[in-house]
């Protein structure tokens, strides 16, 4: 939880305002890194209300990653995410869980 | 990733804040960035490049239709069970929202020279940069006949989602229990691989429901189903059984529109009530026309770091008009996905930072056997520096194991929420 808190200060501060601005070439790949889930899961993790697909905006980053994790391990089941968790490294997965996740 | 990497990585992101210049904020504010197509490729890099760009780009949309349709979906129009309204959305929201400039015009030329587009009014416009997002068009001159029978109605495409979508619902709607609702799939590549074999299982549904003496029958130019094969012949034969019938390796040669009849290459002549012919495909018309379509006079090659052609720099082709990398489908999740990498990309260029060298892309797609049970694919893929196209990861992706109203609900999930990522 510290280097999740740590992260999201350094995001901050890199960005002055608002963390989901885009001030260098990093945050730009971070952002259509997590710009992948959004088909389903809403521009910016921002989900639609009354549909299917859960909510992933409500959920803390750090629980958020530990899903991730765990589809892409096969402990979690599902019928589309542990396919897709799959595909991606841990550091991506990271990453995605850092920008969608709930801010704390 | 430990902690060590990700603050070794933030440094790396600080010292390319250090390239922040405010002359490149100035080519980012001065450039002029042209999407030709709102589709799910265009619309979607309209949208993503004013995101990208903290809404500084100067991002206009040049689109024909006054909505948006959907052709995920539509299916369902075709088999009576949604109405167009259904898989209608507006384009306004791209302007309330984002602050992207809407043309409603369709693009004659495109001059790579000069850097200038010409509308169907007359109007021409100067670039920086331009999105092709085109789609595709449908060759109607690869089957005899076709084009004349196509425009008759007496056969119809409801390919790309439109009149002919609910035209095609209608001739259904007509057809005498106990007639043949016949549909015939090119060769592959084509736009949505397991599409066809959606809109006949919907078909089967609404005929096992209101003309149960019908038939539907498949007329595939392919070996054996392109997508989802075992999951779609499963659902067939359980739910459709002496409803549904599939014939592989028949590729269309012909028509005969007074007998509503089809010819093949080598099998025997079929007739039908309800003709539902799709010729092969190639790259949307403009791409074709400005010779951005080197990959077998059909499809547009590109950079898959930018999607920018490799017949001409300054215009980045989307969607099912690209010739794809290996095992990527021509969908509308793939050219939404296309979109995102090709604006970070575009806006990194004109922010004078390195492009991401290793972007990444996933595919969804859903398909209904039934009104309520549906079935899935997915993949990943990641770009490969050394082979220069994205790869899809071994290991991950797959399928459903079996149709289930779960899934059926996810997919009208996606399908909402992708309208939105792409329009909203």
């Amino acid at each position: 939880m510290k280097f999740l808190a740590s992260s999201f200060l350094l995001i901050l501060s890199l960005s002055g305002s608002c963390w989901a601005q885009v001030s260098t070439a990093d945050q730009l790949y971070q952002q259509s890194l997590a710009a992948t889930c959004a088909n389903c899961h809403g521009t910016n993790g921002k989900g639609l209300p009354n549909q299917s697909i859960p909510l992933i905006s409500q959920i803390s980053s750090e629980e958020l990653l530990a899903q991730l994790l765990a589809y892409k391990s096969g402990t979690r089941p599902g019928t589309l995410m542990p396919q897709l968790a799959k595909g991606y490294t841990d550091a991506q997965l990271e990453s995605i869980a850092n920008q969608l996740g709930k801010k704390p | 990733m430990n902690r060590r990497h990700f603050l070794a990585r933030s440094a790396a992101g600080l010292s390319v804040l250090g390239g922040f210049s405010s002359y490149a904020q100035a080519n980012l504010n001065k450039a002029s960035i042209l999407v030709i197509g709102g589709g799910f490729g265009g619309a979607t890099a309209a949208k993503y490049l004013r995101l990208f760009s903290n809404n500084t780009a100067n991002v206009t949309l040049i689109e024909p239709n006054a909505s948006f349709l959907s052709c995920p979906m539509s299916n369902f129009v075709v088999a009576g069970m949604r109405t167009m309204a259904d898989i209608t959305s507006p384009y306004e929201s791209l302007t309330k929202h984002h602050g992207i400039k809407l043309i409603r015009d369709s693009v004659t030329a495109i001059d790579p020279d000069k850097k200038t587009v010409t509308l169907a009014s007359g109007t021409t416009l100067g670039y920086d940069k331009v999105v092709l997002s085109p789609g595709i068009s449908l060759m109607m001159n690869s089957i005899e006949g076709l084009a004349k029978a196509n425009q008759a109605g007496i056969t119809l495409q409801a390919w790309k989602a439109g009149p002919e979508t609910l035209m095609l619902y209608k001739q259904l709607a007509a057809m005498r229990d106990g007639g043949v609702f016949a549909i015939s799939i090119p060769e592959a590549p084509y736009r949505c691989p397991p599409g066809p074999y959606e809109r006949a299982s919907l078909v089967a549904h609404y005929l096992k429901q209101h003309k149960p003496k019908s038939k539907v029958l498949i007329l595939d130019a392919n070996q054996d189903l392109t997508s989802k094969g075992a999951l779609f012949k499963k659902a067939w034969a359980e739910q459709y059984s002496g409803l549904i019938e599939y014939r592989p390796s028949h590729n269309v040669a012909g028509v005969d529109a007074k007998t509503r009849t089809l010819r093949f290459e080598v099998q025997d002549d079929v007739r039908a009530d309800v003709l539902n012919v799709l010729p092969a495909m190639s790259a949307g018309e403009i791409a074709i026309k400005t010779g951005l379509a080197n990959a077998n006079g059909r499809w547009v090659n590109v950079d898959f770091l930018n999607f920018e052609s490799t017949a001409t720099k300054d215009i980045h082709v989307l969607g099912d008009a690209i010739q794809t990398a290996p095992l990527m489908p021509k969908s509308g999740h793939m050219a939404n996905q296309h979109a995102k990498v090709a604006a970070a990309a575009i806006i990194a260029q004109l922010n004078d930072w390195p492009i991401n060298p290793a972007p990444v892309v996933n595919n969804t797609c859903y398909s209904f056997v039934n009104e309520q049970a549906a079935v899935h694919i997915a993949s990943v893929h990641q770009y490969d520096a050394q082979a220069k196209t994205f790869k899809s990861v071994p290991g991950a992706g797959g399928l459903s194991t079996e149709s289930s109203t779960k899934e059926g609900s996810y997919a009208w999930g996606w399908a909402h929420s992708i309208w939105a990522d792409t329009l909203a």
